[in-house]
């Protein structure tokens, strides 16, 4: 950044400061909204930043733009809202990992996502599922852990990205049973999912909603679920703790952030209209066929959650667990 | 849902009235800027991309495709007409097409060239409608080895067949490889040649590089010459080619067609290499090889009914596997991914009537072409003689808007001029910038497949060579790279594209 840029940005910021109230008022009838969704089309993540665009835009009559920008397990997305105008017309809906996680995993992270980001809300929460191809050598999870021990570093097992929360519950399963795991980093749910439906890797760990249809029609072998409920889309699949993993409990969820000096009365807004929209019959309905489960939480209930977030996955990534590769 | 029902719902989405319109335009649009020397489809896709984020994701990418497949048309008008391709892939239509011009039979080269591209149109259309189905079923045997050798097989062909020198090719795609680096790594977040300037986070966006090249660069060199473009345009006679005609273009129009159905469906090769081979082919087998260059209408048949098959099939990969053959083929990805459309093996189950739509509306577009290029060429031809310092500012802002309102981004601005000047740069010193393009789009797609492909087998390189599908790709590769280090076929290779220099 040069210097007249710096000024200009200055001066902006000094603009939006003394306008801040006025600014919240008309939002967002000025001009289009950009919802930054930080993986692939087609994923839980992307889905549920489609979701909230559509509902926004049709309380508010004013388009809400989805804007990909997949890749590095969202750090993408999450500096490119970093380096965006706090008015309210940027903001990111995705899966925890550069809203949280990214902040410990990532050496170079170019932003800290509680220092540049204001919480608006969690929309959506999930267990992660283990799920495995139909060549794979395990029919169970403890099939998978007794290969793992007899064929240490053999086990190939897919997530969303280095960092995310399917990463992050691989390692700690593999730390709490004493099993090497191999973590091989994709950009997002449908390219793992489309590798596990080929054959092409044995294992995920991942977000629900791309493997529900593929395991009921048997393409796919769904293995545990790492919530302390079975999932009720596949009853016959098991917890994780069920399946021999002692206590073990982990929940992924989707949230909305906004940039830092983002007006609260606009994260207040957003949080409403999401929280209103979750309570309807088809809210619950539509994302009960994902696998999700809303949460529409207040943005200092999220700030909560991102803090036990970060706390939880800290160990792991000081034990070396959880690293990009 | 099988074949028959697929083109119905094809036929039902296709001919809503939007669609049929934004078709209509599509077409129109890209037999405009194929006319136009020096403004192609994947500056003006390029530019068009943020105009349809409002649109619903067929409208936008049955018109998107209007503009690619239109191009191919429009260009031959101008190659014809005026000794000047309106297009790349048109180079080798003004050998005999202009020639056939001079000698007063403008109309039977210009039918000859718009019933060869309908024909291979339709084909290809028809191609589709049964490879892709069957692409996509295969497309799941495709792991990252597979994939990664696929895309080496891309950035091989797009080397060897580009004109120039080999080694230029090869500085060209490895250019355009260290370019892709730029940015944040996919899997560990870490800055590459981001020289602290968070403007560089995301990378290079490839629709700014392509504008700069193709757009500005080539109003750069068309600048010089502004005063020797007023050459004569020919006059148009009778459009109905004669019973001779017919009978010498039949040969080459299927020929012309096959060759394109095939070259298109292989990453890298597109449009121009169809053309070229399609009209080496021709010479080759005709039996009065001393009339090309003299006004030989199979040169004209052939060629143009090569790239409008290639125009159709390269559709195919993108389709089916998610994997951009061309520059072209890439912006129509980035048009479906806005729109929450990810191309790839499932579209054809999940977005049914988005790809049968699209199918079904090529082949309309086809037939709006035939008619648009035939009875309307008088209107085409006037558009040629509109001065560039008319025409040359329209573009420039044109290529500004179109950069910035990817990501509202000035930066994005000063890249894209840059660039335009590296573009005028490697036309003066005779470096294609086509590969140089698809490196900058599949070298990312190369090192994430590499990567993915290495970690699942342990760091173990021989999966590369163990998967029948991976081996099969990389020797097709290793062959073309030899057919040109041999001096018979590198002869070859120099004949049939130094023709057209």
């Amino acid at each position: 950044m040069n210097r007249r840029e710096l000024i200009v940005l200055g001066g902006s910021a000094a603009v939006l400061a003394s306008t801040g109230i006025s600014f919240a008022d008309d939002w967002p009838s000025k001009k289009p909204v950009t919802v930054i969704s930080a993986y692939p089309p087609g994923g839980s993540s992307d889905i549920i930043a489609r979701l909230v665009a559509d509902l926004l835009a049709a309380k508010y009559n004013q388009q809400f733009t989805v804007e990909n920008i997949a890749g590095a397990a969202g750090a993408l997305a999450g500096s490119k809202l970093a380096r965006s105008a706090p008015d309210g017309y940027t903001i990111l809906v995705s899966g925890s990992a550069p809203i949280a996680a990214n902040k410990v995993v990532q050496k170079d992270l170019s932003y800290d996502p509680q220092e540049d980001f204001v919480p608006i809300t969690v929309v959506a929460e999930s267990p992660a599922l283990l799920s495995a191809s139909s060549k794979a050598p395990a029919n169970t999870l403890q099939e998978l852990l007794d290969y793992a021990k007899a064929n240490p570093g053999k086990v190939n097992i897919g997530n969303p990205g280095a960092g995310t929360k399917g990463h992050i519950c691989a390692a700690a399963i593999g730390l709490q049973m004493g099993v090497e795991l191999n973590h091989i980093p994709y950009k997002g749910s449908p390219p793992l999912m489309t590798d596990v439906l080929g054959g092409h890797i044995d294992f995920a760990l991942d977000a629900p909603s791309n493997y529900l249809p593929h395991i009921k029609n048997g393409k796919i072998k769904g293995l545990a679920v790492t919530s302390a409920q079975r999932l009720p889309e596949i009853p016959d699949v098991p917890t994780v703790a069920e399946a021999g993993v002692e206590g073990f409990e982990a929940t992924l969820w989707f949230g909305a952030v906004g940039p830092k000096g983002m007006p609260d009365e606009i994260a207040l807004a957003i949080q409403q209209a999401i929280k209103e929209w979750s309570d309807t019959p088809e809210a619950k309905e539509k994302l009960a066929t994902l696998g999700l489960q809303a949460v529409a939480n207040t943005p200092d209930e999220m700030r909560v959650t991102i803090q036990k977030e970060i706390d939880s996955i800290r160990p792991l990534v000081d034990a070396g667990l959880v690293q990009p590769s | 849902m099988d074949v028959f029902d697929g083109i119905l719902l094809g036929f039902a989405t296709a001919t809503t009235f939007t669609n049929f319109a934004y078709c209509f335009a599509g077409v129109v649009l890209g037999t405009a800027v194929g006319v136009l020397p020096g403004l192609g489809p994947v500056a003006t896709i390029s530019m068009l991309l943020p105009f349809t984020f409002g649109l619903p994701v067929d409208t936008a990418l049955i018109m998107l495709a209007g503009i690619f497949y239109g191009s191919q048309y429009g260009g031959s008008t101008t190659a014809i007409l005026m000794n000047l391709p309106g297009e790349a892939s048109s180079v080798v239509t003004t050998l005999d097409g202009h020639q056939m011009a001079m000698q007063g039979k403008a109309g039977r080269a210009l039918a000859a060239a718009a019933i060869g591209s309908f024909f291979a149109g339709s084909i290809g259309t028809l191609f589709i409608v049964i490879a892709a189905p069957l692409l996509a079923s295969l497309a799941l045997t495709f792991g990252p080895a597979e994939y990664f050798s696929l895309i080496v097989l891309g950035l091989v062909t797009s080397m060897v067949l580009t004109s120039g020198s080999l080694l230029t090719a090869l500085g060209m795609v490895l250019f355009g490889m260290l370019l892709g680096m730029v940015g944040t790594d996919v899997n560990s977040g870490a800055a590459r040649y981001t020289f602290g300037t968070p403007h560089l986070y995301d990378g290079l966006d490839f629709v700014v590089i392509a504008t700069g090249i193709f757009g500005l660069g080539d109003v750069l060199a068309n600048l010089e010459n502004e005063h020797t473009r007023k050459a004569t345009i020919a006059k148009v006679s009778s459009l109905f080619p004669t019973r001779e005609d017919w009978k010498r273009m039949v040969g080459p129009i299927l020929r012309g067609t096959g060759l394109g159905v095939v070259l298109g469906v292989l990453p890298g090769a597109g449009v121009l290499l169809a053309s070229f081979s399609a009209y080496a082919l021709e010479k080759k087998v005709s039996k009065h090889p001393e009339q090309f260059g003299q006004g030989a209408i199979e040169g004209v048949a052939g060629p143009e009914s090569a790239n409008n098959a290639a125009a159709q099939t390269c559709f195919i990969p993108m389709l089916t596997l998610g994997l951009p053959g061309t520059a072209t083929m890439a912006l129509m990805i980035g048009a479906m991914i806005v729109q929450g459309v990810q191309p790839g093996p499932e579209i054809l189950t999940q977005q049914p009537a988005l790809f049968w739509g699209l199918i079904v509306s090529m082949w309309i577009g086809n037939v709006m072409l035939l008619f648009l290029n035939l009875p309307l060429v008088g209107v085409w031809a006037r558009l040629i003689s509109v001065p560039y310092h008319f025409l040359f500012p329209i573009i420039c802002v044109f290529t500004v808007i179109g950069a910035y309102s990817i990501s509202n981004s000035v930066f994005d601005i000063y890249l894209m001029a840059l660039f335009g000047l590296l573009g005028y740069c490697f036309r003066k010193v005779g470096a294609e910038p086509a590969p140089l393009i698809l490196a900058l789009i599949l070298g990312p797609m190369a090192e994430e497949y590499l990567r993915r492909a290495l970690l699942l087998s342990h760091g173990d390189a021989s999966v590369f060579v163990t998967s029948p599908l991976s081996l099969g790709t990389l020797i097709v590769a290793a062959l073309l790279v030899a057919s040109i280090l041999l001096p018979q076929f590198r002869k070859v290779r120099e004949e049939g594209l130094q023709e057209v220099d």
